[in-house]
């Protein structure tokens, strides 16, 4: 049998079911966010590594001019220093996505489909190995070109040969970016299928695997030897990188959606606990007179207490058997979202323990803690005072100057206007302060959190603008090999649409750090400066943008630093380029992300000390039509051209193209921040909605006294609805305050994340209406039920209750 | 039982409450207001002493210190020789729990527990008997009120009497040897106050103390010594054989 004190906790649970339904879902609500988050960051960080460990990830990669065989491939494989290496052919080619719409597309040859040793490449559907003319195309490229397995696509070599080939299948490349991020799709045939196309034989990519992987200096040190091993068997390396340890591609966007997700996590923490705390108080208040009952009849404060923590600590437990099955469902979901944005099978999508433990924790110690202070605040009060009749107040409001400011001479304008029932909602809002206090705390940090979701997404939109607002032109084309510049240039020119062209060089180069350790591959870009309006000065982040007589000037990108963090504005760099090296001044950094190294140096100077003078490597235009389509239709037709007049394009970019793409790439972390900040807002509408049910209990005498004078049902509805509405909006003022340094950090943690600088910073004022819509609503809903219930009580129930 | 049954004279010569000059001032946005001012009062063992006065004199504020629900500003205020005012609210409320019964005018009961656990509440808490023994004697306290067939009842299932025979059953769960009542027919008709203030007259008997406040006139002559509060002050005192303190 049960001690009665026992029998009551276990009552009190489940006889009001309406407030334990109420406050379980406070705290699922919190808990659930947590877990999600918890479980989630562990199984992308761990699943994720896994997964790509699995793929044999390789330390680096050569890339030659010429193709080489088996033999050299042996001989790679023999060096000390190299643990695996394997071989693949590397061709860029185009592939028509629509009529007269062609988009680049990176095809790999391997002599062995089933022998792929380095970052390895899987069968995924369909066939495999991809049969002789016929191409299989990476699983998530699928939806780039538009295309599903069986169909028919038209490729085009950079030989000029075009092949109709049938989609034998899909494969799995994790190795490789994301197609959809990226926007390059993949694709796999054999050698077979390359003769077809009047290829010769061969590789022209090394992927090595160094003895020591992890250990990211002497992988570099390995790359270094094969790029100088394949120097000397007489092959011209244009290109040679170093990966990081353990990175999957877009590793970093991967680590600020993790950050973010930390961020949110910690938010939810601190919010729960607020909830909690508001909570247990909203509960102590409703049983007040029955503590000062049960000290009367001799109960202790640890008795008493000891029967309330065991209260807390169920609803806990009960929140928990909410919280936690749907939490894992929801971090596998979301998991399972990202590895898709990602292009990675998970190998496990196990719950890690720990997750589920630190749950237990927060969901059962947390609660107690945070009840501990309205605990002893009430259990404070003396029995008598506990007990005593309610009345409609105890005369404390008026006593400080929030009171005295809502009332009186201050309100002149009541006179003249029937808004008393706006009144009593206004100050029956400030009655009872620490409740008011700790309900906006969990709401002004939902609405907070809001609004910076908001403003994030505008200033990632901001950012890119800024990224790309530099380049004043509206196509780039990229050549297969330099070509004379004023060629190009004039030959555009003859295209009906294209209003003005600029060029730029560009190559591959290398730092060459003062102990003459090499860095791994970066992009020199060296547009003209000056004489043309195609291109404009990015963000600066630091120093300044070129001039036209600068000599030796570069700006490299804010990233740069955090990877050679002896570098600085001001400072010399030494870059090696065609084997060669030059010393530069870094005059600038601009805001980019760390897709990729690229310097940017004056045309003038770079093409004279290269011995390039008169060559160009890319084409920007600018178009006569602004609109997606025709500028897209003229980009092709531009492209055809030159092809005409014997000018190899390997690659043609609308800006329009280049934004989308860097916006696909910020939708993930935006979509992620939205998840949570409905979740947030939910914990917070909660949180009013059971502060807004202990104002109605607690003040059912003083609806029995209104209606009794004559108030009508909806009058009654009506005071508690705008109180509740009240504090929406009182929340809100705040949020949208709170907001502006949450934004700036968020900001600059995301920003830092993925490109070593703080996003562009903007206020989205459609978030704060939008924000401000939905607190009203929220807030007009979380009183409605409440007012409903009070003002559907008789005039006598509410009189007598006790 | 009548009062000419009652034997006034104490059996002990010490007394059981024994207060002196207790004050108590509460203070509030209008200032400050003077509850108790400086009372002086002894009771006996035995004695069934009626507290009477208009409202606001002071008697639910002098039965709250009295049972330490509530402290006094100043003064001294000893129980079976224990100096309340000394006891912090724990230790009073063990206090309470061992040595006082107290029943209210609004009943005051846990409305999710039974009849029978709400006697057995306070044994709970006084942890005094084993569970069988509070069950069984929980059990014998509602036969003596008189409500042994409601034992699994909710107290909302009661009428106003059966609730205040409840209350008084819960007071004497503990044995205790003081009963304090407050209005407790406050809420009642008055067929049903008799009966519950012949119940405190058959405790009284018993050799319990009981202390009631009222404002009845025709009740407060049902106990063995009246007191009149005016103000916070005692300004009456009548024993039952008549006679003025």
């Amino acid at each position: 049998m049960l001690k009665p004190r026992w029998y009551k906790v276990i009552n009190d649970l489940f006889g009001n079911k309406t407030r334990t339904v109420l406050i379980v879902l406070s705290m699922a609500v919190g808990l659930f966010a947590i877990g999600i988050i918890l479980s989630a960051r562990s199984i992308l960080s761990e699943g994720l590594t896994q997964s790509f460990a699995s793929i044999a990830p390789s330390s680096g990669t050569v890339r030659t001019a010429e193709p080489f065989d088996e033999d050299f491939l042996e001989s790679v494989r023999s060096m000390d220093a190299v643990q695996q290496a394997d071989a693949r052919r590397s061709i860029t080619a185009r592939v028509e996505v629509r009529p007269g719409e062609w988009k680049n597309i990176t095809i790999f040859v391997f002599a062995d489909y089933d022998d792929i040793r380095v970052n390895k490449v899987a069968s995924q559907d369909g066939a495999w190995p991809p049969p002789e003319r016929e191409i299989l195309i990476e699983r998530a490229a699928l939806s780039v070109i538009d295309a599903q397995v069986g169909n028919i696509i038209l490729v085009k070599f950079p030989n000029d040969t075009q092949r109709e080939m049938r989609i034998a299948g899909a494969a799995y490349d994790p190795a490789q970016l994301p197609a959809q991020l990226d926007g390059t799709p993949y694709g796999y045939i054999t050698f077979d299928t390359l003769e077809w196309f009047g290829e010769d034989y061969g590789f022209n990519e090394l992927h090595v695997i160094a003895t020591n992987p992890e250990d990211k200096d002497w992988a570099q040190q390995v790359v270094n030897r094969v790029k100088d091993k394949a120097e000397k068997s007489g092959y011209t390396i244009p290109l040679s990188m170093t990966a990081e340890p353990g990175q999957l591609p877009m590793d970093d966007v991967l680590q600020g959606i993790l950050l973010l997700m930390g961020f949110l996590g910690v938010l939810s923490l601190f919010l729960s606990i607020f909830l909690v705390v508001n909570t247990v108080s909203a509960l102590l208040a409703q049983q007040k007179r029955q503590i000062g009952v049960m000290k009367a009849v001799g109960g202790s404060t640890v008795q008493i207490l000891g029967m309330y923590l065991v209260m807390v600590i169920s609803y806990g437990v009960l929140a928990l058997l909410v919280a936690i099955p749907l939490g894992m469902q929801g971090a596998r979901a979301l998991s399972q979202t990202l590895a898709v944005y990602f292009n990675f099978d998970l190998l496990s999508m196990d719950i890690p323990v720990s997750a589920i433990l630190l749950q237990i924790v927060i969901g059962l110690v947390l609660p107690v803690l945070a009840s501990l202070l309205p605990f002893i605040t009430s259990l404070r009060i003396s029995a008598a005072e506990a007990m005593s009749t309610y009345t409609m107040g105890k005369g404390r409001f008026g006593k400080n100057w929030i009171d005295r400011l809502l009332s009186g001479s201050n309100l002149w304008f009541a006179r003249k206007a029937s808004i008393r029932s706006i009144l009593l909602s206004v100050r029956n809002t400030f009655r009872n302060k620490s409740r008011l206090a700790l309900t906006l705390i969990t709401l002004t940090l939902g609405s907070a959190t809001f609004i910076s979701v908001f403003n994030v997404r505008a200033s990632l939109t901001s950012t890119v603008n800024d990224m790309i607002q530099w380049f004043n032109c509206d196509a780039i084309l990229t050549f297969d090999r330099p070509y004379r510049s004023e060629k190009v240039q004039q030959e555009a020119l003859t295209v009906p649409g294209i209003t003005d062209t600029d060029i730029w060089l560009q190559f591959s180069a290398r730092r060459v750090r003062p102990d003459k350790s090499e860095s791994g591959m970066m992009y020199m870009f060296a547009p003209t400066i000056g004489d043309s309006s195609l291109i404009r000065s990015p963000a600066i982040a630091e120093g300044r943008w070129l001039l036209p007589d600068d000599d030796n000037a570069v700006v490299v990108p804010s990233a740069l630093f955090q990877d050679e963090p002896d570098l600085k504005v001001g400072k010399e760099i030494v870059l090696k380029v065609y084997g060669k090296e030059h010393s530069f001044k870094i005059v600038g950094t601009y805001v980019g992300t760390a897709f990729g190294t690229i310097i940017y140096s004056n045309y003038s100077y770079v093409a004279k000390v290269t011995d390039r003078v008169g060559e160009a490597d890319a084409l920007m235009v600018r178009t006569q039509a602004q609109d997606a389509a025709s500028v897209k239709a003229e980009s092709n037709a531009l492209e055809e051209h030159l092809e005409r007049t014997g000018v190899g394009v390997s690659t043609v970019s609308t800006l329009q193209n280049e934004r989308a793409e860097a916006e696909v790439i910020f939708d993930a972390i935006v979509s992620l921040l939205l998840v949570m900040a409905v979740l947030l807002a939910l914990v917070g509408g909660l949180g009013l909605m059971g502060t807004m049910s202990i104002n109605v209990l607690e003040r059912t005498r003083e609806i029995g006294v209104l209606r009794a004078i004559g108030a009508p049902n909806r009058g009654v509805a009506q005071v508690f609805i705008l109180e509740g509405i009240a504090i929406g909006l009182l929340s809100w003022l705040m949020g949208s305050l709170l907001a502006i340094p949450m934004s700036h950090g968020l900001n600059q943690a995301l920003g830092g994340a993925m490109m070593g600088v703080s996003l562009t910073y903007s206020y989205s004022m459609p978030g704060l209406w939008l924000w401000l819509v939905i607190v009203i609503f929220l807030s007009a809903l979380a009183s409605f039920i409440p007012a409903r219930n009070a003002s559907r009580l008789t005039v006598r129930e509410v009189l007598a209750y006790e | 039982m009548n009062s000419s049954t009652v034997n006034s004279k104490p059996s002990d010569p010490e007394p059981l409450i024994d207060l002196h000059h207790v004050v108590k001032v509460y203070k509030g946005l209008a200032g400050s207001v003077t509850a108790l001012n400086g009372i002086d009062l002894k009771v006996f063992q035995g004695e069934f002493l009626v507290v009477t006065g208009k409202s606001g004199s002071g008697k639910t504020t002098l039965v709250n210190i009295i049972t330490g629900l509530d402290r006094s500003t100043s003064g001294d205020i000893w129980v079976a020789g224990t100096p309340l005012h000394r006891l912090g609210p724990e230790k009073a409320s063990r206090l309470r729990g061992k040595m006082m019964g107290v029943v209210f005018q609004s009943f005051e009961l846990l409305p999710t527990l039974t009849v029978l656990q709400n006697v057995i509440l306070p044994m709970d808490f006084a942890q005094r008997y084993s569970l069988r023994e509070q069950r069984q004697r929980a059990l014998y306290l509602l036969e003596q009120v008189d409500i042994v067939e409601h034992a699994k009842k909710l107290p909302a299932a009661l009428s106003g009497g059966q609730q205040q025979r409840l209350a008084i059953a819960r007071a004497m769960a503990n044995d205790p040897a003081i009963l304090v009542a407050d209005e407790p027919t406050g809420s009642l008709d008055s067929a049903t106050a008799k009966a519950v203030i012949d119940i405190f007259e058959d405790l009284a008997q018993q050799g319990r103390t009981v202390l009631m406040v009222t404002h009845d006139k025709d009740i407060a002559k049902r106990g063995s010594r009246m007191i009149t509060l005016l103000d916070g002050e005692i300004v009456h005192t009548e024993k039952e054989e008549g006679s003025h303190a």
